[in-house]
Formats: structure tokens, sequence, C-alpha cells
């Protein structure tokens, strides 16, 4: 059971790479493809704290969520400056 | 007299901890999987619509947040086989870490909704407006 989960949450992080990847080409844009990466590799990592974790697996996955929302709020507040940011072209 | 047997209680939570935890990892899993078929959808299909990745992301939030919930209750019913100070401590632990990723993961899932919907709203104006 733990081989099946183990190899389930590598496949996940495979498949976060490739969203990712396939996120960043279609849109151009780091802010659409970085959280789907997260996302994904948080679904790896809480995958892989479902059979008996240890610290360092809790801590790391608590770490990931911490990047993950440090990241989007980065990408929030971000966004927010663009879109309230006048622009040069108009008066 | 004893009714049920010590052995055999700590057999059948074992037993019942493994399918509850199962069951959270095969809900992490399938919600990956759904997650990863419509990104590839939204990348292929819908390229010029950044919300839908938003959306996708959405509902893969809420996977984890029900898979999370199911290791929490596996958790809870690990208490109550759990003999030792020290081993009770540690659950608290574990169970203290995933409560706090769960806030957070609804938390993020909430503030996404509203991004989702200041987009949709602003698009349906931009389309509404003349121009």
């Amino acid at each position: 059971m733990t081989g099946l989960i183990a190899a389930a949450a590598l496949l996940v992080t495979v498949v976060a790479f490739v969203s990712a990847a396939a996120a960043l080409v279609a849109t151009r844009r780091t802010a659409v493809a970085l959280p789907v990466l997260l996302d994904l590799l948080l679904a790896a990592g809480l995958l892989r704290l479902a059979l008996q974790p240890s610290p360092t697996q809790l801590a790391g996955t608590a770490l990931l969520v911490l990047v993950k929302r440090l990241a989007s709020s980065g990408i929030r507040h971000a966004a927010g400056a663009r879109s309230t940011r006048p622009s040069p072209l108009r008066p | 007299m004893e009714l049920v047997s010590e052995e055999f209680l700590k057999d059948a939570v074992e037993l019942l901890v493994r399918l509850v935890e199962s069951a959270g990892a095969l809900v992490i899993f399938v919600g990956a999987a759904i997650a990863f078929v419509r990104f590839l959808d939204a990348a292929v299909r819908h390229r010029h619509q950044p919300h839908r990745f938003v959306a996708v992301r959405l509902g893969l939030g809420r996977y984890l947040a029900l898979g999370l919930e199911f290791q929490l209750a596996s958790d809870v019913l690990r208490t109550a086989v759990a003999p030792t100070l020290r081993e009770i401590g540690e659950l608290a632990a574990v169970a203290a870490i995933r409560t706090a990723l769960n806030y957070f993961l609804g938390k993020e899932i909430k503030e996404e909704q509203e991004q989702l919907a200041d987009e949709r709203r602003s698009s349906t104006a931009r389309s509404v407006s003349p121009p």
C-alpha cells in the first residue's frame, strides 16, 4: 500500500510539471502556470502524508502551503498593481 | 466479563484507519487526475481564457480539502487505540498540522472563488459596454 501511494505521489508530481508547462505554453503567463504547479505539488505532498507521515514530511507539506500562499498573494498583488497603474498612452 | 478482546479492537481500528486513509488518498489522486485532464483541455482548447485554469484549480482544491478531511478522520480514529502519552502527542501534532493545512486550503479556495467572480464580472462588463 505504501509503495502504491508513493508511486501515485510521484505520478502526480510529474503531472504537476506537465500541467504547469502546458499552462505556461498556452497562456505565456507565469502567474497562471505557477499556481497550477504548486496546487498539483500540494496534491502530491498530501498523498505522501496519507500513510504514517514523518515529522519531516509534514513540515515539508506545511512549507509548501506557505510557499503557495506567499506566491499567490504576490501574484495577486502584482496583478492589482498592474491594473491600477495608469497607461502611458492615455492622458 | 470481556465482550470484545483488546487485540480484536486494535485490529479492527487499524483496519478502519487504513480504509479511511486509503479513501483520502484515492480522493486526492482522482482529483489530481481530473484536474490534469481539465488543465490539458484548458491549455489546448481555451488557451486565451486564463480564468479556466483558476476554475480547474478551484475544483482540485475541493478534492484536496475532502482528502484532508479523510486523513483527519483517520487521525481521530487512531486516537482510539493510542496507548502511550507520547503516541497521543504525536497524533495531536499531526492532526494540528492537517487541520491548519485544511484551514489555509479553505481560505485559499474562498479567495480564488472571489477572484474568479471578479474576473467574470469584468469580462461581462467588457462584452456589454459599447466599443
